[in-house]
């Protein structure tokens, strides 16, 4: 199958290793496309390095809050912390 | 007890059951509503009405999504509900932009200087980057691509089309993508 594609394409149509279905004419023809565009493989590595800084973003729950929720939904008799 | 077995104890009243799938997924709920609203004060009250309607309405559970989806459809709405509500933020339509997939990010000038950054530097530029992206697109950006859900998933807990999602999950990558490239070149 022939599917031409510019980089616009590929900037506005990132798939592959992005979790799309890998085998649609598209994705293919983008993915031969990047093999041998630097600008575009350029382009993808920041989509996925910006995916990855959000993705290592993380934030631990306080364990008062906790607490406060079980006393929120009035269960604090079933709490299952403290009860191993 | 497994997962499924606790759902079906905790419908059928058993309260134990319940404060064990609570406990299951509060991290996971509290995570995703700081994630769509930045804000630990915000997060935990969404977090509390996510589990209260839960609580509510786990009886319509049918088991045929997992409850992971159910409980981060129940988040989304309520953020969205915040947010529309709070329309005092100005957020970029990425929809109509079409600079967002311009040329100009593909020159070789336009490499984005990954240095090294502070850990609260680098916070601060996702949480300004991502503030600015509507709502709606935030959620799908975050669905897919940072909580990995599939792409069927996440039209399920958006109640948008897989079309719609593909669409704006591409505009959110390029959007934040090119925001991270402004703030780490100042
Ligand atoms: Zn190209």
């Amino acid at each position: 199958m022939d599917v031409t594609v510019t980089c616009k394409d590929v900037m506005s149509h990132i798939c592959d290793s992005l979790g799309e279905e890998l085998q649609s004419p598209k994705c293919i023809a983008i993915r031969s496309h990047m093999d041998s565009c630097d600008c575009c493989k350029n382009y993808f590595d920041s989509v996925e390095k910006t995916i990855g800084f959000y993705r290592d973003y993380k934030i631990v729950m306080p364990e008062e809050a906790h607490d406060r929720l079980m006393k929120y939904l009035d269960m604090c008799d079933c709490d299952p912390v403290g009860q191993e | 007890m497994n997962e499924t077995e606790l759902i079906e104890a905790a419908k059928a009243g058993d309260r134990n059951a319940l404060g064990r799938l609570i406990k299951q997924y509060e991290q996971t709920v509290y995570n995703f509503a700081f994630k769509i609203c930045r804000d630990r004060e915000k997060a935990e009250n969404t977090m509390q009405e996510t589990f209260l309607s839960m609580v509510k309405s786990l009886h319509q559970f049918d088991g045929n999504s997992k409850l992971s989806t159910w409980l981060y459809r129940i988040v989304s709405n309520h953020c969205l509900m915040q947010a529309r509500y709070s329309n005092k933020y100005q957020f970029v339509d990425v929809e109509t932009e079409d600079s967002l997939f311009d040329d100009r990010y593909l020159s070789d000038s336009s490499k984005i200087p990954w240095k090294e950054f502070e850990n609260n530097e680098l916070r601060a530029i996702l949480d300004k980057a991502i503030s600015k992206l509507a709502p709606d697109y935030r959620v799908v950006f975050l669905l897919r691509d940072v909580e990995q859900l599939s792409t069927e998933e996440t039209a399920e807990a958006t109640n948008l089309s897989v079309a719609a999602v593909k669409s704006r999950l591409h505009r959110a990558r390029a959007f934040l993508r090119n925001e991270l490239e402004k703030e780490m070149s100042k």
